[in-house]
């Protein structure tokens, strides 16, 4: 006898299922169906137990002890065993046997919570659609003798639904316009987009399975909206799952305001950490918000002095300012170097150079004495010396105290993607970029 | 909910990175996180807050000065709530309701609070068309150049900006307080009326008054406002004493105005028997300060009030039945992003604004019934308010004491109270 004997659909909705009574073979009543136990391990979780309420008590059966599931009622076993618990022990199956013993003892219990209780009704990150939205219902489909989770839906169609309104309007729509997108349009989100946030307090310590890499794939200026549009538990969250790398792109990209919130509850080392990962620009602008004590522990923690040093003399400077705006990795060469040096240079130092266009020939104090776009450079034999090539009069550049308004309006007078600042003797500082400047302009 | 602080603001992290003595440190600390609790305190004296508090010092003299002590209570404790539930779980109270209570209570209460925050706009459209009136400029004209404005307010401007003008106007509030002073009322009278009420004068006309009174300090929307703006401020649980003393300040700062404007009304109005119809009228308690020019001073306090309430009314309104239904909200998204949020705010404002220009409509009674279903409505938010601050799912170990709990409960039972014989005396009638 199958478990779906008296059950013909193919695909069940959260919402109508919830409530179904349980009964025993006796066809006494044990209680009403209220949630379920997945297995978040799975792409798409087998449901592992129903959880049902009875006299305002909560209990749990596991699904091997079903023996009939259907709409109208679920019967189980005389003898099921009942677990009286709001979470459900799922041990945790690692596959790695090293003896006997041990792994008799290694399948740890992790406490599951109810699928309900996590995804209905809650904000989940949709990773294929790049947003943040609430769970209306949850889709589930037979497989075999059981019933898995497949999608989570949102949208009017299953918010209808769930107000018990979806019958009515579908007979109006059906009545106006019988082709309408709505009757078959439902907004379903695949399982393997689906990103739940567990709860704060109950489900922290718990680790689940919930999380998935497709997070990692996308793009920082993506994640960064999706973190906008959390609240701030849920985003400290995700943050901290993130690699360093990641952490640093998708921290520049979000909003000025967030930045501490994201950072207030990371430790000194992990900030380093992501800070070592970004522009010392972009690094100045983050540290330029947080308190001076924070700020300092986090540069214990910075391994890199040249990068240290580098933030901490941006950080003399106003951030609206060309000193603020600038970048401190760029490619420097002296005038003496033939193009197949500065070719080897290029090479070994790429990693450090945040964009290359021009190189900035400099003497041996540091003083600009000329500049020599890269494409001209390429076009030369092996042995030219950059400094036959170089334009050394009427270098654009800027100082360091110039306000971003007349940096903008100078960059674009001359039609400069980029402009060095120096101080008032010549000496090199950095580079402005145009998307420094950009921010400030859409502002 | 809102746009938050910009680049290089007061914010908590700058402050604590100056160099100041420890002491000066904790009180720029301390105005760091004040704010929300003060803002909303504001917002509720809006135009349904003047209309009802002069009419009860014109009609009730000093009689009723003491419901704005147990009010006050109220009040700071449900502020109290919001706020500390905003800190400790981080989310919004429609997100919670709705985390909580499912999509069908989320829903039908979601309904009745856009009625009353409808009935609300529209006290704020009256508010306008009020004060529009006292400078002759009729309310055909006053009232659609307004909801234009509005509705550009909110799609254009910075809404930190609208709030800052906002409270700078509420400054005029300070002329209530002076004509007050200059009034000179007997101050045993308004001590023994606020500390020693005798019960027995209670009329049945007095229920009105009493739940509009519980309508206009207490207002649903508020304790929605009040969260958002704790969680956009990012408080963490570390601030929890600062906001409680925000949350005090505010509540008292504005039941200081209210008891000013009641203590004004009285002693012109109620003591000349003048029977309060319009705004004009209300105008009168500001006399001894102005003389003849009570009524533009009275004008422009009302004006304000209503212009800036009806411009966070349906903004804070849309923000949270989107958050409540998971709909796309934002000022900043476009209207194919987020095309709910900004029908519910255009609507609001749309149908407020053409209900308010109905030939031979009283402006003053919508001012009135308007906090009255506010009344009505406040204890059942404030049950769900009680019950999330219960749970530790949502609070973490800042759940309720027993005590608080007691007393909470003790408010919501004495609002219904205070609901069901105002409805019996309405029925009576």
């Amino acid at each position: 006898m199958s478990v779906f004997d008296a059950f013909t659909d193919i695909t069940l909705n959260f919402s109508d299922l919830i409530g179904t009574p349980i009964i025993n073979e006796e066809k006494n009543k044990v209680g009403s169906l209220t949630d379920f136990f997945v297995n978040y391990e799975d792409i798409f979780p087998e449901v592992l137990a129903l959880q049902f309420k009875k006299n305002n008590q909560v209990f749990y059966v596991r699904w091997e002890h079903i023996l009939s599931f259907s709409r109208r009622k679920i019967i189980i076993r005389n003898e099921s065993p009942i677990g009286r618990s709001r979470t459900f022990p799922k041990i945790c199956q690692k596959k790695t046997v090293t003896n006997l013993m041990f792994s008799q003892f290694s399948g740890q219990a992790v406490e599951y919570p109810p699928l309900g209780k996590v995804i209905l009704d809650r904000q989940i990150v949709d990773t294929h659609g790049k947003k943040v939205v609430r769970v209306n219902d949850i889709q589930f489909i037979r497989v075999g003798q059981n019933i898995r989770v497949t999608h989570a839906e949102i949208g009017m169609r299953s918010l209808l639904r769930r107000l018990g309104f979806e019958k009515l309007v579908d007979f109006f729509v059906k009545i106006i316009n019988p082709n309408s997108k709505y009757l078959t349009g439902n907004l379903l989100i695949s399982w393997k987009y689906v990103h739940a946030i567990p709860d704060k307090t109950v489900h922290s310590n718990v680790r689940l399975n919930l999380k998935n890499d497709e997070l990692n794939n996308l793009h920082p200026a993506d994640l960064a909206d999706i973190l906008e549009d959390l609240d701030p538990h849920s985003r400290d969250l995700i943050f901290k799952e993130l690699d360093p790398e990641m952490a640093a792109e998708t921290l520049i990209e979000v909003e000025p305001e967030i930045q501490p919130m994201l950072l207030k509850f990371e430790s000194p080392e992990r900030v380093a950490d992501i800070i070592e990962n970004m522009g010392t620009d972009e690094a100045a602008d983050i540290l330029e918000d947080l308190s001076h004590d924070i700020r300092e522990r986090i540069f214990e923690n910075i391994e890199d002095d040249e990068i240290q040093e580098d933030i901490q003399e941006l950080l003399e400077y106003d951030e609206d300012t060309a000193g603020g705006l600038m970048s401190t990795e760029f490619l420097t060469v002296r005038p003496g170097h033939t193009k197949s040096e500065i070719m080897q240079i290029i090479q070994n130092e790429h990693d450090d150079i945040e964009t290359l266009y021009e190189l900035y020939v400099i003497d041996d104090s540091d003083k600009l004495i000329g500049t020599c776009s890269l494409n001209k450079l390429l076009i030369q034999n092996e042995n030219l010396k950059v400094g036959d090539l170089m334009i050394t009069n009427d270098i654009k550049c800027l100082t360091p105290e110039t306000h971003w308004k007349e940096v903008a309006s100078y960059m674009s007078k001359y039609n400069l993607f980029y402009v060095p600042v120096v101080e008032q003797d010549h000496t090199l500082l950095g580079i402005v970029f145009i998307d420094d400047v950009l921010p400030w302009l859409l502002d | 909910m809102v746009t938050g602080l910009k680049k290089g603001e007061f914010t908590k992290d700058y402050i604590s990175k100056l160099n100041f003595p420890p002491f000066l440190k904790k009180i720029f600390l301390l105005l760091a996180v004040i704010g929300p609790g003060l803002i909303t305190a504001n917002i509720d004296n809006d135009a349904g807050g003047i209309a009802t508090y002069s009419l009860t010092g014109a009609q009730t003299g000093y009689r009723l000065l003491w419901v704005l002590i147990p009010i006050t209570i109220a009040l700071i404790m449900v502020q109290e709530m919001s706020a500390r539930m905003g800190i400790s779980s981080g989310k919004g109270l429609a997100d919670l309701i709705r985390e909580r209570f499912g999509l069908k209570i989320t829903f039908y209460t979601i309904i009745f609070l856009v009625v009353a925050d409808l009935g609300n706009t529209m006290a704020e459209f009256a508010g306008i068309a009020s004060a529009g009136e006292i400078f002759g400029i009729s309310k055909y004209i006053s009232v659609p150049i307004c909801s234009v404005f509005v509705w550009l307010l909110i799609l254009k401007g910075n809404y930190k900006t609208v709030e800052r003008v906002f409270l700078i106007g509420c400054a005029l509030y300070i002329s209530y307080v002076i004509s007050g002073i200059i009034i000179g009322p007997s101050f045993t009278d308004i001590v023994s009326a606020i500390f020693t009420p005798d019960f027995r004068e209670i009329q049945p006309s007095d229920f009105p008054i009493i739940v509009g009174l519980i309508g206009t300090s207490i207002t649903p929307w508020m304790q929605f406002y009040i969260q958002s703006a704790v969680v956009e401020k990012g408080l963490t649980t570390k601030d929890l004493t600062h906001s409680k003393i925000d949350v005090i300040l505010g509540c008292t700062t504005m039941v200081t105005v209210t008891i000013f404007i009641i203590i004004c009304c009285a002693a012109t109005l109620f003591n000349s028997g003048i029977i309060i119809s319009n705004a004009k009228d209300a105008a009168i308690a500001l006399a001894p300060l102005a003389g003849k020019y009570a009524s533009t001073l009275f004008a422009f306090g009302l004006f304000n009030a209503s212009i800036f309430a009806a411009a966070l009314l349906p903004l804070a309104t849309s923000y949270y039945v989107c958050e409540g239904m998971g709909w796309e909200s934002g000022v900043d998204k476009t209207f194919k992003e987020a095309p709910n949020f900004f029908s519910i705010f255009t609507g609001i404002i749309a149908f407020s604004a053409l209900l308010i220009l109905m030939p031979g409509i009283n402006l003053f009674n919508i001012l009135i019934w308007s906090q009255i279903i506010n009344g009505i409505l406040i204890p059942i938010v404030l049950l769900y308010i009680i019950k999330l601050c219960n749970d530790p799912d949502v609070m973490g170990e800042h759940t309720n004491t027993p005590i608080y709990n007691l007393v909470s409960y003790l408010i919501v039972f004495f609002m219904f109270a205070a609901n069901i014989i105002f409805i019996y005396f309405e029925i009576k009638t």
